[in-house]
């Protein structure tokens, strides 16, 4: 099952974030793949997505980018800065209150083992 | 694995400049991912030509120029920001401009109300009708303007008015999705 954009809506930041936080520098199809992996292939992020929030948060400063040159073409690597690291606690603990407020709102029973 | 050549990154690179992508990063990212994804799943023999066309329509919905309107929108909205609707939009504009002339008969009401009660002279209401007449037509026109005739603001366009940019009418098709 693939989720829907509207569950995933909103929470694409957070998401390269954590990555970041986890790869310390990752470029954008490695991203993609990555999120694949973990998922289970449940979420995907597409190009249209990715991309230009990855230029938002590097407008915002809160990721760098460093170039390589692949031959001819260009590899943007992206890692957090500083206010990057800040923003990345914030956004996760934000996401993980909601998801546990979306879990007490929709009587949703933990599995037990 | 496909061994991608330079003639065919700079095709990439042609191509989606054609197809509106010009932020020259967000060009570097889109080619270095086509380029990866030919390379891993092109067979070495495999068409070339065939492959990247069906590998860039998996990126958008309708047209390429997508990522590059997202990413523009994404750059340029800097802040808090209100997204209205046109009829939003217009509301407000008629509040503005309008708004004024109908506060100063209200508040004149009120202020003569021991004298003459709760109405109004025509020498007022006249007055403040005249000074609001050209504000209102102008917003008339503007929003009775049809699609083909290519007004300011076409139906079902949304306006965004932040810090910076201070306000940008968004046409219909360029709305943005955030994923």
């Amino acid at each position: 099952m693939i989720y829907s954009t509207e569950l995933i809506k909103g929470t694409l930041k957070t998401i390269i974030l954590k990555l970041l936080v986890d790869n310390k520098r990752m470029y954008g199809y490695e991203i993609t793949q990555k999120v694949k992996e973990l998922t289970l292939d449940k979420i995907k992020i597409t190009e249209g997505a990715l991309y230009p929030t990855l230029h938002a948060l590097e407008a915002d400063g809160l990721v760098t980018t460093k170039t390589e040159y692949i031959g001819k073409r260009v590899r943007k690597y992206y890692s957090l800065s500083q206010a990057g690291k800040v923003k990345s606690k914030e956004k996760i603990s934000e996401l993980s209150n909601f998801i546990g407020t979306m879990i007490s709102l929709l009587e949703i029973k933990p599995k037990s083992a | 694995m496909y061994c991608i050549s330079d003639q065919q990154i700079d095709f990439i690179v042609q191509d989606i400049s054609k197809h509106g992508i010009c932020t020259e990063s967000l060009k570097q990212n889109l080619v270095d991912h086509i380029c990866i994804i030919i390379e891993e799943n092109l067979e070495e023999n495999g068409d070339f030509r065939l492959f990247y066309e069906a590998t860039i329509k998996t990126f958008y919905t309708e047209e390429l120029r997508e990522i590059e309107e997202q990413t523009s929108y994404l750059l340029h909205v800097q802040g808090p920001h209100w997204l209205l609707g046109r009829n939003q939009f217009f509301l407000l504009l008629f509040i503005l401009f309008i708004g004024p002339f109908i506060a100063y008969d209200i508040a004149w009401m009120f202020n003569s109300r021991q004298y003459s009660g709760f109405s109004l002279p025509a020498e007022i209401w006249e007055s403040t009708t005249v000074f609001a007449l050209f504000p209102f037509l102008v917003l008339f026109v503007l929003f009775l303007t049809p699609d083909s005739l290519d007004p300011l603001i076409p139906k079902r366009s949304r306006i965004l008015i932040g810090i910076k940019p201070f306000i940008k009418i968004i046409p219909p098709d360029k709305t943005p999705r955030l994923v």
